[in-house]
Order: structure tokens, then C-alpha cells, then sequence
């Protein structure tokens, strides 16, 4: 909403400086997102006289004036001198005093004026056409001539009186009152503590015939439309806008077209009431009569609206037509090419309606037609006060269009408004606001506001009937939250609440999920966010079944393709960080995401969403320092941070698998486990398959792993049982075992814990080491290192050697072993 | 010569040698070559048994004291040996004390989830909990449960992004209640209909609107809610606690500014500015010449919004607001672009 300072200024008292209102404004929940000094650009083009005017030594056209501008021009000793002006425009021969744009001045067409020679004689400055101060288009006939008296040296903007300040102000769409300057004043008005008086002109001369007698009005369904208000003027005149009214319109933001139409405008922009002007003549003549019908579009139906466009119509949208055959207007948001005003027009039928919101609302987003009418439509229009509002535009056109203005309206209002009055508690606004308000003050700014106020006994209820053009206005709150703008938000004064009998906190499961965290960094990894989003066809991508996974999530109406459906693994996300990295010159990543997946069900209307938590790693933690050397990641590495996940959550019976490349495609056979809890399968740890990195762009080594987060938390304990620490020293022994290759490590250990008895306190494995001659092919050492230990005794040496030799034979047995010497 | 002759000649190689020896082990030689077992010392010693007995207790006495002489020296020459081999190492182990440190590989938490964990850490340490819901929401819960008018345009697909109901009768159907949550204010609802007040919560998460990414805008971004319900709360307590929000995030040097606005699911409704960090309120580009910045959306809960939720608004009062984590993060650190939020790129994740 553009809002004219100096329009407003004529409405109510307002502050010398805008910038004063501003702070109010912003105060007291009007948001005022530009102020816009209009004549701005004028600065530096003032009054001055033409003291001398003598022909161009050098050109038969042009004049060399001497123009006083006052003390706006010194001498060096600071005494007024004229300023020397060569000016081409003939009529500067009989000019007294014009418009002088003097140098630094920048006019309307960008022209900038600086000091110049023109055919050898120096000028300082330019007398300006109306056209060249972009306030009017003459320009043919030469400069503006100004009155002799005119004041010198005032600046044009100020003379002209077109200096004026437009705030732009932002407004919330509970407020459609503000989208009229009768709105604002008042709001401005209550928030200033002033007076409003708007003054409003009257129809001088009804004649006939009557409207009703030349318009006859039908609403289809009320629903559409609640209210419709014809007039007929006659005897128009079309023709330019007086100035001030181009004026206005200019500074509510709508270009001048022609008086029938800017009366309309304008109405509209004074009172939020949106009007439209028919053609009468355009009209079929129907018996005399012309026919108005509101209906819904129909399926198919078009209309070329006042822009030019074609519209395809639904029936959603009204339209107004005639006689309910053609339409001529879309209700609510634009008039019809077929029913324009034009410069042949004589008669007009005025429409003052009022459209239903929701289907204005549609109309315009649909068709992505937003005009000031659907504006004001959308955030509904005070149907109260239409025919009022046709009055006023009425007798416009009779003092602005030479109208002759038919008897009457036509006037089809099924449902009058009603307001219901409201109670509000004054006790009940202190408690809510924490705020000392008197009493007294909420009656008199709801007053201002133009709510009938029935103050009640001391300490009693007020009664409250809201204006009808505040249709936010129905329950007590909505009165408590005017009475605190007004009184002031900042006037609160600041309290905690007590909180009583409420505890807080993270629960157990939030703060191991932080842990989750917290360990993963511990273990390098960085975390980062992907989207949710996730492009059909990812899990394919990456080669992951959906085994599990639901089905996709798929988004109607998404932005663009890749993010057309909502992920059901985090890993792809991580993956296209990788490759981000990597393009951009980062080889070494180590990321991980702790987040949703969305898993959809055929019988649920929302997917289940499981919480996740995966990482990728590639190229290695940083490249080598002088002092540290760095391994290029490997499966070990994500493994080791699962590994360290489950002791920090004293996750006790945590084993990894082999996993069964036909069920792990995404990953590198040999290269791949499941993670399992006990029995329980709560993700996969592993380096992503060549293939399917190659499909995510990637041409590195990727190791990765991906959890299920809720599962893996509910095995997580509070605490783990202590352990005696050992006093006594154990004895510590090294055991090559040479096994075949069909052996894994875990079966290894288990073999030799179980051999070694109780005795057996440790077994580290300390190398593993390959070669087809002195191990053998298909075969590998392993090097253990075995710690036996008795909490109550030192053990013998004997006693070590004979256990040992019991564990060597059961593990040769066993495992069908060798132990190298 | 006799012994006591010999003693001192000892005693005297003693010393020489106990003086040139460059080296412990040299001293050690020396040591040996004296008092070792087949020292000098230790020979002419054992040779005390063909003396008289008159001589012997003399002799004896001079050995001893030459012994102890000669121990000592060795002593003392050992202590300053080993000093200056001390120095030696000392000053070969010398580094250069600029060269880079041996930093251990820890990860970083992401900007986002900082600035949540440090708002969450404010509410928790005023007594509150905090709570979840599911990012696919209903409409219900998304909007009609908080008052948003049926033709409110934050409803539109323009505004929400709606997803496919698999219960829907008309598969394919481009229509549907389900879409993924615009805000976290759905938690709202969901906790007060599972919990009876006093509520105090707070609900970080994300949400998503149909904003194509750019600097300022991202799809998906991170909300973090608040919601008290207690009786007798009121805009002052609301004040109160925001204030204390702002100034633990911002600094307490900053200034609050509430200026109401309008939101369908609070009355009175407000829009939380803090004071420009940059110019301190004078205006500058940093807060576009206004001299505050807005940080929040809140107001009293709406009694319709307790009307869905089936609690008693004679009874019960309360409030509720909003916080925009991305938004907190462009402000502290003036990110010139959201996107790189988003792109995992580790130079950035490193920085915080």
C-alpha cells in the first residue's frame, strides 16, 4: 500500500517530519518497507529569474540568459550573482522566471546537468520544458513559463507542489482496512491520538431515468458474490484527469489513463472499495434494460481481460456477464476488453461489489493475475459500505467527467453484514498482557479505531462493536491484541515464567543421540546436512535395494526434478558431497549425517520416518604433515567408528558380518559386512562398489557406512558393569597360527580363547602377514599376542608352558592350523 | 719406591687420567684402571700383607684416603660429564618450535546444529523439554489445527510442497492432505494433545517450502519452536523470555524491539528485532539503515489453537514463537550465501 504523506496530511494531523510517523507505524504493527521522497529528483532545479536575454553571439536561435537565482549562485565574496544560461527554446524571449535545473542537477530522463560551452559561450545551467522535468508533456512550445511573482530560488518540486513523501507500507492480511486511506487514516489517527475527518463529495443532481430502470442485477449464488451496487451516469466526457487527481492516482502507484477510469482508481485507493466501469453501450440492450448477471464460470468458458491476455476460466472463478451469457468482467480482479472504457464512451455502468476471498483468491493465483482489486478482494471488502462508495465515485464523474448521474442505485444485497458486539474485560487484557493498561485507555483507542464503545461500571465488561470494515475484529483477543499495539509492546515490562511444578531437560534417548554425535567427531568425521529431497531413481543409482526401505515418498509439486521425492537413505546425499569436494580440488572427506529417512507404507498417509546416521570417507584424514603421515582410508577405518559408537553407548554384543554381495550390490564384495547388534540387523558398513561411485561421479575410493539410529539406540545402556583392574602381572606369550584363507579372524579368536581356558586373559592380534612360499598359498599368519593371567596368583612358567601347549594342539586341531616357529 | 711412594705416583695418574677423560666411558676406564679389581689401587692394596705391622695402619690409612680421593674426583668429573652430555642431547633435540603442531583428526559439528544446540541448551536450562514431529505432516496438523484460514495462501502449492497419500481411493491423484511441514509450529498441536500443561517446549527441526535455492533461500531449512502453556502466562513472560533468548545468542549488549505482526496461530503477534551488532543502531547496510534486525515471529497462543487442542483458554494462557537457525548463522557470521549450508564442502565445515 503506497501512501500518499501529503493525502494522508489532509486526513489527520500528521508530524512535520515522515520519519516520526514511520517509528509510530513500525510501533504499532505497520510494517513500512520504503519511504520515497517524490519530487526527489528534482533537487537542484529551483525558480529563477531571467534578469537578461540577448541573442547568441554565434547562432540565430539561440539566447544567452542571465538568470537570478538568488544567493543559490555567490560570487567569491558570497554576493548573489545571475547564473549564465544559453537556452535554445524560443519562448525564453518573453519568460519572467522558469524552471533553471542548475549544475548537479539530474532530470527525470537521466539527463545530468554540468557546466558546458555551447558554440564557444559558457552555460551553467539549463531552463527546463515540463517535459524535461518529466511533470507533464509540453515541450514543443519551448520552456515552462513561471508567474513573475514566482519566489526565486525556491525549489520546483515545492513551488509546483508536487513534493510529496510516499510510504510504501506492508500489510498484514488481517488488515484489509489499510488498503484505503479512510483505513489508514484512522489507524493513523488512533495510533497518533488525533481526529480523522475525510471529506467526501457529494452527488450535486440525480436525473432521470433511474439506474433500476436502465440495469437490471441477478447474483447466481451468494457465496460468490454478497453484494452488487449498479450505477449509471450518462453524458460522459472522456478526457484527461484534472491535475489533482492524476496527482493522487500517480502516488497511490497507478498511471493516469483517463478521468472515467482514474475516478475509479482513485475511489478505490480512498475508500479499499474496488471499482469497475462498464461500458453501458457495450451492453446488449435488452428491452432498454442491460442485464447484469453474476455467475460461475463455466468449464472452458474465456474472457479477454483488460491486460489483453486470454483467459482460460473454471468454475471456480465468477465472472460477471451480461445478461449471464457473455462475460465482461473476471469478479474480483480484472474488466473485460469486450465492455473497456473508451474514448467513445457516454455511458458507464459502476460496479461497487464485493467478492468472496477464498475465490478471488484462487482466480488471481491461478490465472497469476494479481491486481489492486483481487488485492483487496482476497483480504475481503467491507460490503457494508458499497453503495456508499458508488455515491462517491458518482459524484466524481459529475465533477470530474461532465457526468450526468442517474437516479439511484440498483442494489442486490441478499445477506446484510451484521456485526455481533463483543465483550471485552479489561481485568482480562491486564492478565493476558502483563501490563498495568487503564481502562480508560482501551475504551478510547478501540473509540478511535471506530468501534461503538458502551464503557461499563468500574471494573465491568466492555461492550465493543467493531467497524464493518474491520472484518478481523469478532473475539475478545482480537481486541486485547489492538489495545497492546496501541498502548505499546515496548511498555511491558520483561518477566520469566515460574514454570511451577514442571521439570525439564534432554530425555536419556536425545542425549545419547548427541552422543551419537559427539563420538563421530571424536572419530574425525565432520557432520554435515543434505537435503531431505532425494532424485527418483537414487537408491538404482547407488545399486541399494529397497529392501526395507518402503516405498518412495513422491512430492506433487516439487521444484525441480532431482528433488522430486524424499530420501530413503542419507548415503546418496553424502555421496554427491563427495563428489562436490572432489570437484572442487577437496580430495580428502570424512562426513557424516544424522537424519530422517522416509520410508512410505501402503496403509499409512505419512511414511514411517526413521531416524539414520551415515558417513563417507575418501582420500585419507588430511594430506601428510611433515610429521604425520596419513593411510588412504579403508574399510577398517568406518568400521573402527562403529566399533567406537558402540562402546561409547556400551552397546555390548555388536559383530560384524560378511555380507552377501546379491544383498549388498552397493557395495564391494569382500569389502562388505552387515552390522549386527546380537542378532539384530541395524545397518552396513563397507566400500561403496566401483560401479556405483561411477554413477555418482566419483572416481575415488569411497568407504561408507549406514545405521539405523533408533535401533542402535535401543541397545544402548546407561552403564556397563565394572571390572576388577589386574594387580598381579600376567605373562605374555606370541602365537603365529598359519590357517587357510576360508578362516576369518573372528572364528580365529574365538578358537584360541576357547583353547586357552581361564587362564587366557588377552589375545591381540598384531600382524597379518601373506606369502605363497614361506606361508603357502591360500594360507596366512596370524600373529597373536596372548596375555595369561590369574587374578589370585603369579603364574609359573610351567604352568604358562603347559597351558600353552594345550591351546597350541586344540587349536591345530581345531582350525587346522600351524603354528610357525 | 716404597708404598707410600707408589700411592702418590697412583694417586697422581689418578688424577691425570680422572682430568683427561672426555668421555664417561673413558672415565670409566680410568675407574677400573684405579679401583677396579685389577686396578692399580686395588693391586698395591692387596700387596698391604707383606708390610710390617708398624707400616701397615699408616699405609693403609694413605690408600684409603687416596681411594676416596680418587672416587670423589671420579665423582665429581662424572657430574660434570654428565652435564655436558646432557647439554649435548639437549641441544640436539632442539626443534623448531614454529613448525606445525601434531593436531589429532577430530571432527566438526555443523554451523546448523550449533546454533540449535546452543538455543536448545538456553530453553533446557530454563526448565524446558524438547520435542519432535514428523516432517510429512497433514494439513490438519500443518495448518487448519493452527488457524490458518481454508483459503490462506501459505496453503498453496506455491507456498507448501504436498506429497502423494498412498491411502488416497484415487491413485495418481495430484490432490492430497499430506505435505511436508512449512514450520515446526505442527509440534505445537502434537504436544498439546499428548501432554496436559504446564507445557514448556521447545522444537528444533526441519521444514521445507517450495523456495528455489539461492543465497537467501534454501527448500529445506531449520526451525527451531518454542511453546509454553501454564496458567497465568502472559505477553510479559514472553517478553521476558525472548529477551534472554536473544541476548544469550546475540550478546547482552543487544537490544530487543517487538513490533506486532500478524500470524494465524498467535494473538497478539509480534515480529522480534535485535539491535544492529554492527552499528549498534546507528544504521548501517548490514541492517539496511534501520539499526535492527529481525530475528523471530511469536505471539500468545490463539484460543482457537488451544480450541483444537482441547485446553481451556479462560484457564490456560500461553505463548509461542519461532527462530530461524540459518537465519541466526547468516547474521553471526554475514554468510554471503545459505547454499553453502548445503554442499558438505569441507573447507566450510572446518571453519566452525
Amino acid at each position: 500500500m503506497r501512501v500518499s504523506y501529503e493525502w494522508l496530511g489532509t486526513m489527520v494531523d500528521l508530524p512535520a517530519d515522515p520519519a516520526d510517523l514511520v517509528k509510530e507505524l513500525i510501533r504499532t504493527g505497520t510494517e513500512v518497507e520504503a519511504v520515497e521522497r517524490v519530487g526527489a529528483d528534482l533537487e537542484n532545479v529551483v525558480v529563477g529569474r531571467v534578469v537578461s536575454c540577448e541573442p547568441h553571439p554565434d547562432s540565430d536561435h539561440m539566447h544567452v540568459t542571465q538568470v537570478d537565482v538568488g544567493d543559490l549562485n555567490t560570487d567569491a565574496e558570497g554576493n548573489p550573482v545571475p547564473l549564465q544560461i544559453v537556452c535554445g527554446a524560443p519562448n525564453v524571449v518573453d519568460a519572467e522566471c522558469v524552471a533553471v535545473a542548475m549544475i548537479g542537477a539530474e532530470l527525470p530522463g537521466g539527463v545530468k546537468i554540468k557546466k558546458s560551452k555551447l558554440r564557444g559561450v559558457e552555460s551553467c545551467g539549463m531552463n527546463c520544458s515540463q517535459r524535461e522535468l518529466g511533470i507533464g508533456s509540453e515541450h514543443e512550445g519551448g520552456i515552462m513559463l513561471l508567474p513573475a511573482d514566482a519566489p526565486v530560488g525556491m525549489p520546483i518540486a515545492d513551488y509546483l507542489g508536487i513534493a510529496d513523501t510516499v510510504l510504501d507500507c506492508e500489510i498484514t492480511p488481517n488488515r484489509p482496512d489499510c488498503l484505503s486511506m479512510t483505513g489508514f487514516a484512522t489507524e493513523v489517527g488512533a495510533v497518533l491520538e488525533k481526529p480523522v475527518a475525510v471529506e467526501l463529495p457529494d452527488i450535486q443532481r440525480e436525473v432521470r431515468p433511474a439506474s433500476k430502470d436502465l440495469v437490471t442485477v441477478a447474483i447466481d449464488d451468494p457465496e460468490l458474490c454478497s453484494r452488487y451496487v449498479a450505477r449509471v451516469v450518462k453524458d460522459v466526457k472522456i478526457g484527461p484527469s484534472p491535475e489533482w487527481l492524476a496527482q493522487r492516482v500517480t502516488a497511490a502507484g497507478s498511471r493516469p489513463i483517463n478521468n472515467v477510469v482514474d475516478v475509479t482508481n482513485y475511489v478505490m485507493y480512498l475508500t479499499g472499495q474496488p471499482l469497475h466501469a462498464f461500458d453501458l453501450g457495450k451492453l446488449k440492450d435488452r428491452d432498454g434494460k442491460r442485464s447484469i448477471v453474476v455467475r460461475a464460470a463455466r468449464e472452458g468458458e474465456e474472457i479477454e481481460t483488460l491486460d489483453g491476455q486470454v483467459r482460460q476460466l473454471t468454475p471456480d472463478m465468477a465472472v460477471i456477464t451480461d445478461g449471464g451469457e457473455t462475460p465482461v468482467a473476471l469478479a474480483g480482479v480484472m474488466g473485460g476488453m469486450n465492455s473497456e472504457i473508451d474514448d467513445t464512451t457516454t455511458e458507464v455502468l459502476l460496479e461497487s461489489a464485493c467478492f468472496s476471498p477464498g475465490h478471488t483468491s484462487r482466480t488471481s493465483r491461478d490465472l497469476g493475475l494479481m491486481s489492486e482489486a483481487s488485492i483487496r478482494f482476497e483480504r475481503q471488502v467491507d460490503a457494508a459500505g458499497c453503495a456508499e462508495v458508488a455515491d462517491i465515485a458518482a459524484a466524481l464523474f459529475e465533477a470530474c467527467c461532465g457526468a450526468e448521474v442517474c437516479k439511484g442505485a440498483v442494489d442486490v444485497y441478499p445477506e446484510p453484514v451484521t456485526v455481533e458486539p463483543i465483550t471485552l474485560r479489561p481485568s482480562r487484557v491486564r492478565q493476558l498482557c502483563g501490563a498495568d493498561i487503564p481502562t480508560d485507555f482501551m475504551v478510547a483507542c478501540l473509540a478511535r479505531l471506530g468501534c461503538a464503545v458502551v464503557p461499563g461500571k468500574p471494573g465491568m465488561p466492555i461492550e465493543v462493536v467493531p467497524p464493518t470494515t474491520r472484518p478481523d475484529l469478532t473475539r475478545e483477543i482480537d481486541l486485547v491484541e489492538e489495545v497492546l499495539r496501541l498502548w505499546g509492546m515496548g511498555y511491558v515490562e520483561p518477566s520469566i515464567p515460574a514454570a511451577r511444578n514442571h521439570t525439564g531437560g534432554l530425555t536419556e534417548e536425545q542425549r545419547r543421540e548427541k552422543l551419537i554425535g559427539a563420538t563421530l567427531r571424536e572419530s574425525g568425521l565432520n557432520e554435515t546436512l543434505t537435503y531431505n529431497f532425494a532424485t527418483s531413481g537414487d537408491l538404482e543409482r547407488l545399486r541399494m535395494t529397497d529392501d526395507g526401505r518402503g516405498d518412495a515418498v513422491a512430492i506433487l509439486n516439487p521444484l525441480t526434478s532431482d528433488q522430486g521425492e524424499m530420501r530413503r537413505s542419507i548415503v546418496p546425499g553424502l555421496l554427491r558431497s563427495v563428489a562436490y569436494n572432489i570437484d572442487h580440488g577437496v580430495p580428502d572427506v570424512a562426513l557424516y549425517e544424522q537424519g530422517r529417512v522416509f520410508f512410505g507404507r501402503a496403509d499409512q498417509a505419512q511414511p514411517d520416518e526413521p531416524h539414520y546416521v551415515a558417513a563417507v570417507y575418501s582420500g585419507q584424514w588430511r594430506q601428510d604433515g611433515w610429521d604425520q603421515r596419513f593411510e588412504p582410508f579403508s574399510f577398517f577405518d568406518a568400521k573402527g567408528a562403529v566399533e567406537q559408537l558402540a562402546a561409547a553407548l556400551k552397546i555390548e554384543r555388536l559383530r560384524f558380518k560378511t555380507a552377501n554381495p546379491e544383498k549388498y550390490p552397493w557395495l564391494q564384495p569382500g569389502r562388505a559386512a552387515e552390522v549386527l547388534v546380537g542378532k539384530e540387523r541395524i545397518g552396513w558398513c563397507g566400500n561403496v562398489h566401483p560401479l556405483a561411485l561411477a554413477d555418482f561421479g566419483i572416481d575415488a575410493e569411497v568407504v561408507a557406512f549406514e545405521l539405523d539410529q533408533d535401533k542402535l539406540l535401543a541397545h544402548a545402556q546407561e552403564f556397563r558393569a565394572y571390572e576388577d583392574i589386574p594387580t598381579l602381572p600376567g605373562v605374555e606369550v606370541d602365537l603365529a597360527l598359519v590357517v587357510g584363507e576360508d578362516k576369518d579372524y573372528e572364528t580365529v579368536v574365538q578358537r584360541v580363547k576357547s583353547a586357552g581356558g581361564k587362564l587366557l586373559d588377552d589375545v591381540r592380534l598384531f600382524d597379518v602377514y601373506r606369502d605363497p612360499v614361506r606361508v603357502g598359498p591360500g594360507k596366512k599368519s596370524m600373529a597373536f599376542a596372548l596375555t595369561f593371567r590369574s587374578p589370585d596368583r603369579s603364574l609359573t612358567s610351567e604352568e604358562v608352558d603347559k597351558t600353552m601347549g594345550k591351546l597350541v594342539q586344540k587349536v591345530q586341531r581345531s582350525l587346522g592350523a600351524e603354528v610357525r616357529g | 719406591m716404597g708404598m707410600i711412594e707408589e700411592l702418590e705416583a697412583v694417586r697422581e695418574r689418578a688424577q691425570a687420567g680422572i682430568g683427561e677423560a672426555g668421555t664417561l666411558d673413558a672415565l670409566d676406564a680410568v675407574r677400573v684402571a684405579v679401583t677396579g679389581k685389577k686396578g692399580e689401587l686395588t693391586a698395591l692394596m692387596r700387596g698391604m700383607g707383606r708390610l710390617s705391622p708398624e707400616e701397615r695402619p699408616l699405609v693403609g690409612k694413605r690408600a684409603n684416603e687416596v681411594r676416596q680421593q680418587v672416587e670423589a674426583w671420579i665423582a665429581s668429573r662424572r657430574e660434570e660429564l654428565e652435564a655436558a652430555e646432557l647439554a649435548r642431547r639437549i641441544e640436539a633435540d632442539a626443534v623448531d618450535v614454529t613448525l606445525p603442531g601434531r593436531r589429532p583428526v577430530v571432527g566438526h559439528e555443523h554451523l546448523i546444529s550449533q546454533i540449535v544446540d546452543e538455543i536448545t541448551d538456553i530453553f533446557v536450562a530454563m526448565g524446558y523439554t524438547v520435542a519432535d514431529g514428523p516432517y510429512v505432516e497433514t494439513e490438519y496438523y500443518n495448518f487448519t489445527s493452527l488457524n490458518a484460514p481454508a483459503d490462506h495462501p501459505s496453503r498453496s502449492p506455491r507456498d507448501t510442497f504436498y506429497v502423494a497419500d498412498p491411502t488416497d481411493p484415487q491413485p495418481g491423484s495430484l490432490v492430497s492432505d499430506v505435505l511436508l511441514r512449512t514450520q515446526t509450529s505442527p509440534v505445537q498441536m502434537r504436544v498439546m494433545e499428548a501432554e496436559k500443561p504446564p507445557i514448556y517446549m521447545i522444537s528444533p527441526g526441519r521444514v521445507f517450502r517450495p523456495d528455489t535455492a539461492d543465497a537467501n533461500h534454501l527448500p529445506q531449512f531449520t526451525q527451531i519452536e518454542g511453546l509454553v502453556v501454564d496458567e497465568g502466562i502472559t505477553f510479559a513472560d514472553l517478553k521476558g523470555t525472548l529477551d534472554h533468548m536473544t541476548r544469550e545468542i546475540f550478546g547482552k549488549d543487544r537490544a530487543t524491539r517487538y513490533r506486532p505482526h500478524f500470524f494465524p496461530f498467535t494473538e497478539p503477534s509480534c515480529e522480534v528485532d535485535v539491535s544492529c551488532g554492527v552499528c549498534h543502531g546507528e544504521g548501517c547496510r548490514f541492517c539496511n539503515h534501520t539499526g535492527w534486525i529481525e530475528i523471530l515471529g511469536c505471539g500468545m497462543v490463539d484460543p482457537n489453537v488451544f480450541g483444537y487442542a482441547g485446553i481451556d483458554p479462560e484457564t490456560y494462557s500461553g505463548f509461542a514463537f519461532g527462530i530461524g537457525a540459518e537465519r541466526v548463522a547468516a547474521l553471526r557470521y554475514d554468510l554471503p550465501d545459505l547454499r553453502m549450508l548445503m554442499t558438505g564442502d569441507m573447507r566450510f565445515l572446518r571453519q566452525f
